[in-house]
């Protein structure tokens, strides 16, 4: 006979090892970086210089790229976005574009933050980089910062032919976070008639605001953005509402039960992480509702490995495992 | 939250950086990572490409502090180096290493030193079929030659032959170390001479205990080590024996559970008092007990002939147990 539990009652067994090489880094990185956030550390870690910013030199990268920012309409009755815009020199355009939603728990964070990943993709895959400055939680609730990305993108696809992009070659991109908004960006596209994906890119995505799954209730306490990081994330976003029936779907796509008609996507999480069975989740329902995905579950990974330990071999591969998605989907 | 971005290399030359490049390589050492996590951590650590060579083995690995393996070509004889067992682990920069540089060294070059001596064991693929060729004095010369290739020896290498508990042989280079656990370790020839090697590998194995306090001893036994010593397994296994000494010892065992332990420590040490560290006790202690055990063994384990006769009777007590 099968198990008659229903999925949340089954036990959960211990968490997963982290990869022997992560955990090492961990060592050094946990004294930096605590598994758990509270909302009171929000403003100390805004100012602290965990979240050093690149500079326009460094986003330069010895002219290999152009740096401009534009100022551009948000959501109506809403103020302006921001969108920094790294072209690469001399390429020929028109371009692919990666829309890139940054990472930062919804909380923390700018249109720099972790942009140097998708330049070390467009070193490969020659593509104009967009990366919208959003308002941040908990000041600015939801919808505040999804439709601020949205508004960005639909700005950049009426202007591609300005800015050197092929509009048809648009791929939204976010890590975290920033994978959660990416993801909302994709349903909101979708459900308004709006701006056509060319793919979805969506890094250890930050989903599910029921903060609930096995992996979330396996890692609490352990590697980076714990559950009760996560709650600290969703709270500022949701307020009240945060794992009540409500919360929209634009805010937590996991959430969506329609995930029919989205534009292919790209999903990885580490085995180790809050988020891998959220995650998992999605790239089942894209299939399920008869769509593209590609599915990575890194195994011994922890929040955000690949950027805070670049060198491990399953960061390596993690890394080249985009690329070639990138390379496949732009037909390059 | 992927965006916390922490450069390892960035590493203040403080202690406490020290102390973290510690638990790097403990942590890498628990889970058993492999030579190119440990000199990528090397590399990382210190924010300079490093690399570890081992030309018996053939082992040649060179990491970029971004993580990237790419080939190597010769070392600078200016570069900071540790050695690794039989290999060497280098930074590949010149001068005094700082504290850090130092403290990677240290770390990386002994974490790699146990994957090798781990992995040497049963380097480079055991093959029993060739091993066991290898092994024929029967086969032809030509063969066994073209199966030690296989094996991943050279004709001209020099090897010996280590026979493990259960029967297993493994064949390792003559300055190799040899595997981990309970072992005989024939003496290193030309591979020609492996069986000869093995035959006294396998009577060195018999001179092993478990080193167990109910079966003190050497766990790692070289053949080269035993002199005339061998004589006495052919001796007992002629059936000569036993001789009385070993029912005393049988005898003096029973009567207190410190006492196998004590004799080994007393027969195997430099001195009384390197007898009484070893076996961690004070050394008036140990005086105490060799008090009780003169009347039980029937003779005085202190003077140079009765400590020869204390060798002898636990050599004989170890080669009875393990007769085959």
């Amino acid at each position: 006979m099968t198990s008659v539990l229903p999925e949340s009652t089954r036990p959960v067994g211990p968490p997963p090892p982290f990869d022997a090489e992560l955990a090492a880094a961990l060592v050094v990185i946990g004294e930096q970086m605590p598994s758990s956030l509270t909302a009171e550390m929000i403003q100390p870690m805004r100012e602290g210089s965990l979240l050093a910013d690149l500079s326009d030199d460094d986003l330069a990268r010895g002219g290999a790229f152009t740096v401009a920012r534009r100022m551009v309409p948000g959501p109506a009755g809403d103020p302006d976005v921001e969108l920094l815009i790294l072209t690469p020199a001399g390429a020929a355009t028109p371009l692919p574009a990666i829309y890139h939603t940054h990472g930062g728990g919804m909380i923390v964070g700018n249109n720099r933050t972790g942009v140097e990943v998708l330049q070390d993709w467009a070193a490969e895959v020659p593509s104009v980089i967009v990366s919208v400055e959003y308002r941040l939680a908990p000041e600015h609730p939801h919808p505040a910062p999804v439709e601020d990305c949205y508004a960005g993108l639909v700005w950049t696809a009426a202007n591609a032919a300005e800015l050197g992009i092929d509009p048809g070659r648009i791929v939204i991109a976010g890590a975290s976070a920033g994978g959660g908004l990416a993801a909302g960006v994709a349903l909101i596209a979708r459900d308004r008639g709006g701006p056509a994906l060319l793919g979805q890119m969506l890094l250890c995505p930050m989903i599910d605001d029921r903060n609930d799954t096995p992996s979330a209730v396996q890692m609490a306490g352990l590697g980076v953005w714990d559950r009760t990081a996560n709650n600290t994330g969703w709270t500022a976003l949701l307020g009240a509402e945060c794992g009540g029936p409500g919360v929209s779907p634009y805010a937590a796509p996991a959430r969506e039960t329609d995930l029919s008609n989205l534009p292919p996507a790209f999903v990885d999480v580490g085995s180790a992480e809050t988020f891998r069975d959220e995650d998992v989740a999605y790239a089942s329902g894209i299939w399920r509702s008869g769509g593209q995905a590609e599915l990575h579950v890194w195994p011994g990974g922890f929040h955000g490995f690949d950027m805070m330990v670049p060198q491990a071999a399953v960061s390596q591969d993690a890394r080249a495992a985009r690329i070639r998605w990138l390379t496949r989907l732009m037909g390059m | 939250m992927k965006d916390l971005a922490v450069r390892l290399a960035a590493l203040d030359p403080d202690a406490g950086a020290a102390l973290r490049v510690i638990a790097y390589f403990d942590r890498l050492t628990e889970a058993r990572a492999g030579l190119q996590t440990i000199v990528r951590g090397a590399a990382v650590l210190a924010g300079c490409p490093a690399r570890l060579a081992d030309d018996e083995r053939r082992v040649q690995v060179r990491v970029q502090p971004d993580g990237a393996a790419t080939p190597a070509g010769p070392p600078d004889p200016a570069w900071m180096s540790a050695p690794a067992g039989g290999a060497t682990l280098w930074l590949e920069r010149a001068g005094p290493p700082g504290p850090v540089e130092a403290m990677v060294l240290e770390r990386a070059s002994a974490a790699a030193r146990a994957v090798l001596e781990r992995t040497r064991g049963h380097a480079p693929h055991p093959d029993p079929a060739s091993v066991e060729l290898v092994l024929d004095r029967d086969a032809p010369e030509p063969l066994r030659l073209q199966a030690a290739e296989r094996l991943g020896f050279h004709t001209t290498d020099s090897v010996r032959a280590v026979a493990l508990e259960g029967g297993a042989v493994r064949l390792i280079h003559g300055a190799a170390e040899p595997p981990s656990g309970r072992a005989g370790i024939g003496p290193a020839g030309p591979i020609g001479e492996l069986p000869a090697s093995l035959d006294a590998a396998r009577t060195a194995l018999r001179f092993t205990a478990a080193g167990t306090d109910q079966d003190p001893g050497p766990r790692v036994v070289h053949a080269d080590d035993l002199g005339g010593l061998a004589l006495l397994a052919a001796a007992v296994d002629a059936g000569a024996g036993p001789v009385p000494d070993e029912r005393a010892l049988d005898l003096a065992a029973a009567t207190a559970g410190w006492m196998l332990t004590t004799l080994e420590a007393v027969a195997e040490a430099a001195s009384l008092r390197a007898a009484a560290t070893a076996l961690r006790v004070h050394h008036s202690t140990l005086q105490d007990r060799l008090a009780h055990i003169r009347p039980v063994l029937g003779w005085d384990v202190r003077d140079p002939a009765g400590r020869l006769r204390l060798q002898v009777a636990l050599a004989l007590r170890r080669l009875r147990l393990s007769r085959s």
